[in-house]
């Protein structure tokens, strides 16, 4: 905002560095597409107000005594596939560990 | 009154009984009837945030996904009926979840995400033709001093972690465990047209687009570019703008001129 910082970048680099811009863009695309048109009520799936499929169903009722358990579970496929800089193996593991200096 | 703030609170705790007074048009014990609702309520508010967040997804694998979000429908039901930005506050829960901490740039490729939701949804505005944009080179005195105003659905995410390359490799099938995480990233988010765009931007970029969205002018925000990288590239910055379609309005007040320039 104030005078010193407007210094620091001066407007002839601003200039330059916009003018080599527009140039960059002129060569890699012409005007923007003109084929599209505005289309409503097309709602990213799974978005609209009441989710259709297997969760309205009694289908989804087997799933219910799912949940207390569910933290014993470790993030599947994740951990030990994942590089990590921090740990000893070289990837996440099952259990916490000591992270190694890196 | 109470009869429905009964039945609510029952609806998002298992631990709470049946409410009073409900029956079951075949005769069939009601609260196993409940029990059917309140399960199906639970699962498509699951389904939904599993529609948002599907790298998250990827990443800890359906069981855990589901588990995790059905603690956060529990602590954070839905406020409005648009279920689409439900998951706002998903990422901050990720963030604070334990079992999740083993894999700690969940959150951010959660919010990454989210933010991607939020671009498609957010208001259109008309990227200014390349013509008005060259014509400021006509007067470059001004331009240190000139607020460039970003396309509404443009946001910047800053992250500890690798989260763009380990987005992008769940995009084309590539092996997400080829990519280092712990490299840190930053990613612009912009529509163009119905096309929300996934970016890889260098720190100084993203720091310099952070800026113009905060409504700093030209030469602060080139400044705050360069302090986060000295050989910060500006006239790669004002390409992405270019390209990207960024630019929707010139302010050219004086500082002290109150524009407002958010999201």
């Amino acid at each position: 905002m104030s005078a010193t910082t407007l210094h620091k970048v001066s407007a002839a680099a601003l200039a330059l560095a916009l003018g080599s811009a527009l140039s960059m863009s002129s060569a890699l695309a012409a005007d923007p597409p003109a084929d599209k048109e505005k289309c409503f009520g097309v709602a990213m799936k799974g978005k609209n107000d009441c989710a259709a499929g297997p969760g309205t169903s009694c289908a989804g009722t087997s799933k219910m005594d799912h949940q207390g358990n569910a933290w014993s579970l470790v993030p599947k496929g994740t951990c030990e596939k994942t590089m990590s800089q921090t740990s000893p193996t070289g990837f996440g593991q099952m259990m916490a560990f000591k992270e190694k200096k890196s | 009154m109470n009869t429905q703030a009964d039945f609510a609170a029952a609806l998002l705790d298992p631990a709470h009984p049946c409410p009073a007074g409900l029956v079951a048009w075949n005769g069939s014990d009601p609260a196993s009837r409940f029990a059917v609702y309140r399960n199906n309520v639970v699962v498509s508010l699951v389904d939904a945030l599993a529609d948002t967040f599907p790298v998250t997804l990827a990443t800890v694998g359906d069981a855990f996904f589901r588990a995790m979000a059905r603690e956060f429908v529990f602590a954070h039901p839905p406020r409005s009926p648009l279920l689409s930005f439900h998951g706002r506050g998903f990422a901050d829960f990720v963030a604070a979840f334990a079992p999740a901490a083993c894999v700690p740039w969940l959150a951010d490729l959660a919010r990454l995400e989210m933010l991607r939701v939020e671009a498609y949804h957010a208001a259109d505005a008309e990227p200014l033709p390349a013509a008005a944009i060259a014509a400021l080179l006509a007067d470059p005195g001004r331009l240190p001093g000139l607020r460039l105003r970003c396309h509404p659905s443009a946001a910047i995410l800053r992250s500890s972690w690798a989260v763009h390359s380990l987005w992008e490799a769940h995009q084309d099938d590539r092996d997400p465990s080829a990519v280092d995480p712990c490299r840190p990233e930053a990613v612009l988010i912009v529509r163009s047209g119905f096309e929300v765009a996934t970016v890889g931007l260098p720190h100084a970029g993203a720091a310099f687009i952070a800026a113009l969205k905060r409504g700093e002018h030209l030469a602060a925000a080139a400044q705050a570019g360069q302090s986060v990288d000295g050989g910060f590239d500006l006239a790669l910055a004002f390409a992405t703008l270019l390209h990207r379609q960024m630019i929707v309005a010139i302010d050219s007040g004086p500082g002290g001129q109150d524009n407002e320039l958010h999201t």
